[in-house]
């Protein structure tokens, strides 16, 4: 059975990262074909929270897509950026500053996708008016969304599974990754303009042009816009009060979306569309796939393996993780990587008597996965998206153009990590 | 039943095109090949599609943040293109006919291909066009 296991992993891996078949495929049918062989059951895959479908991930994941259907016809999005765009008086620097902290600070409580869908076209609506290529903002912006997402537990998929995984809380993760997100966004804002030189230059008359943007207009349904902050601020109070309500996340999310759909009765077509069946399925099929190999010991394993191999070292524990994980998030979805790395820090953390040295070890897994995300076009699904949408518009954005900035960003921020993590979890400890 | 039609070729000046479309009320324009052979139907709809920037259309509500003035101007889009520029990437089948179909094969080809016009041809030359609400004018027309 193991075998039959790693085999089907291996395979399925591959598919996904080949991207030879659609991702949702690969894991079903890696699912189906565990199934079918008898390596897990449904006893296993639906009811175990340690080798099934981790249903809090994915109601947390469904609650907050029906919260962002509704969200995103507020128009609040598009009023804040044209709003920055206005108060950068049309300096295209301090317009990409303005959109990359905007971007950054929604993607920490949306998901990243969902972020750079709501404020690219704006971006691009913005450059078009300044007569300036989008393609830098739009790079930017994605690079911002993906650094700012592991801000909090639900900023990026891998953080919610991480936080379910390791228990650490919504709070955990607000202060020990949102100090370390808040400085790597200071060192990219300073990084901006030399990582983009040259991409600055504007026609002082078409400045005109954006100050003449009406945001106002944006906003269609004050009452919604303002039942819907309500619904959020709850939201987010559920998440920072979870020790004293004793509240998951996930059910959280689903009052949040059940309220808030509601209250501001919008069509059921309009919220659902925001839904994401084929990534919510992708995460079920990941599951048990993942599940597999704890069930047949695979995984505690390997953790043995790499126990031994850094024999209660936590700091190097912790390196090791973060530089692999970065590099490997390139590479591959960083959602399927966390998926199955979770386990095997989990046997890890158990190795290590110091609490907060052992926490380093799962920061250290979230903070590689998310910004590791930023190395390529392919990194991560909002790169993905960017691209997509500026090729809509006419701006291409190669592999290797984006490839090029991405490696550096990625290093930088992996750069600034490893020293905040050994500040904080071992100099003085 | 087929009437007379404005014909483009595709290196034609796409401003042109248009104010033709725009002059005439057309729902459509057939697009030739440099020999004179039906390249393909432009629907009016799709030059609409081409003028407004991709980002309205995946975010409507920017619509309404443009001043009018700045609006008015997005026709300058099609300075210096051609009608090529103007036709969807993906190429699409002819909406083409046979002088003599009959009203119902017509209009099959033309919910078929969704398109607001088909092309007439008789040995391989255009006779002209049949569009929608000529075919439904011939369809309600008591005989």
């Amino acid at each position: 059975m193991t075998v039959v296991a790693i085999t089907v992993f291996v395979i399925a891996y591959v598919l996904i990262a080949t991207e030879w078949t659609h991702k949702l495929l690969a894991v079903l049918g890696a699912a189906g074909v565990l199934f079918a062989l008898g390596v897990t059951d449904s006893e296993h895959a639906f009811y175990s929270p340690d080798t099934g479908i981790d249903w809090n991930v994915v109601f947390l994941l469904f609650g907050m897509m029906v919260i962002v259907g509704v969200l995103r016809r507020t128009g609040v999005f598009e009023y804040v950026a044209i709003w920055a765009a206005k108060r950068a008086k049309g300096s295209p620097l301090r317009i990409m500053i303005l959109l990359t902290l905007i971007t950054a600070a929604a993607s920490a409580f949306l998901d990243n996708v969902t972020t750079v869908l709501l404020l690219a076209p704006v971006t691009l609506l913005v450059c078009d008016r300044l007569g300036i290529d989008p393609v830098p903002f739009l790079i930017a912006e994605v690079m911002a969304s993906n650094i700012g997402g592991a801000a909090t537990l639900i900023g990026d998929p891998p953080n919610i599974i991480i936080g379910s995984k390791s228990g650490l809380t919504f709070n955990d993760f607000l202060l020990n990754l949102t100090p370390l997100v808040v400085i790597e966004l200071v060192v990219f804002c300073l990084v901006l303009p030399w990582l983009f030189k040259g991409s600055f230059a504007v026609d002082p008359e078409r400045v005109n042009d954006v100050m003449r943007l009406n945001e106002r207009e944006a906003i269609e349904d004050r009452t919604l816009l303002i039942k819907s902050g309500v619904v959020l601020l709850f939201v987010f109070v559920g998440f920072v009060g979870r020790s004293f309500l004793g509240i998951e996340p996930s059910i959280v999310a689903l009052l949040g979306a059940g309220v808030l759909v509601l209250i501001s009765k919008v069509p059921t077509r309009h919220y659902m569309a925001a839904v994401e069946w084929q990534t919510l399925l992708f995460f079920a099929g990941l599951f048990v796939m993942v599940g597999a190999l704890v069930k047949t010991g695979v995984i505690a394993n390997l953790a043995d393996r790499l126990g031994s191999v850094i024999s209660g070292h936590a700091l190097l524990a912790t390196m090791l993780i973060l530089v692999v994980s970065a590099v490997l998030s390139g590479v591959i979805d960083n959602i399927p990587y966390v998926a199955t790395m979770s386990p095997v820090v989990l046997e890890l953390t158990k190795g290590i008597a110091d609490p907060g040295q052992a926490h380093a070890l799962w920061w250290a897994l979230a903070i590689g996965a998310d910004f590791g995300g930023n190395a390529t076009a392919v990194g991560a699904s909002a790169n993905v998206v960017v691209i997509g949408l500026a090729l809509r518009a006419g701006s291409p954005i190669s592999f290797w153009a984006f490839t090029r900035k991405g490696v550096v960003m990625t290093a930088i921020t992996i750069l600034v990590a490893a020293p905040y993590l050994w500040l904080r979890y071992f100099a003085f400890s | 039943m087929a009437e007379d039609f404005p014909v483009v070729g595709l290196d034609d000046d796409a401003r042109q095109a248009v104010e033709l479309l725009a002059s005439h009320r057309l729902p459509g324009l057939i697009v030739t090949q440099a020999d004179g052979s039906p390249c393909c139907v432009l629907p009016a709809s799709q030059v609409v599609r081409f003028l407004v920037p991709s980002y309205v259309q995946d975010d409507p509500s920017l619509a309404r943040v443009i001043d009018e003035s700045l609006a008015d101007r997005v026709a300058d889009k099609l300075a210096g293109l051609t009608v090529r520029k103007l036709l969807p990437d993906e190429p699409r089948e002819i909406p083409v006919v046979n002088h003599d179909d009959t009203i119902l094969e017509i209009a099959a080809v033309m919910a078929r291909l969704r398109s607001p016009l088909v092309v007439v041809m008789r040995d391989r030359h255009i006779l002209g066009a049949v569009t929608a609400s000529r075919l439904l004018e011939l369809a309600v027309t008591p005989h």
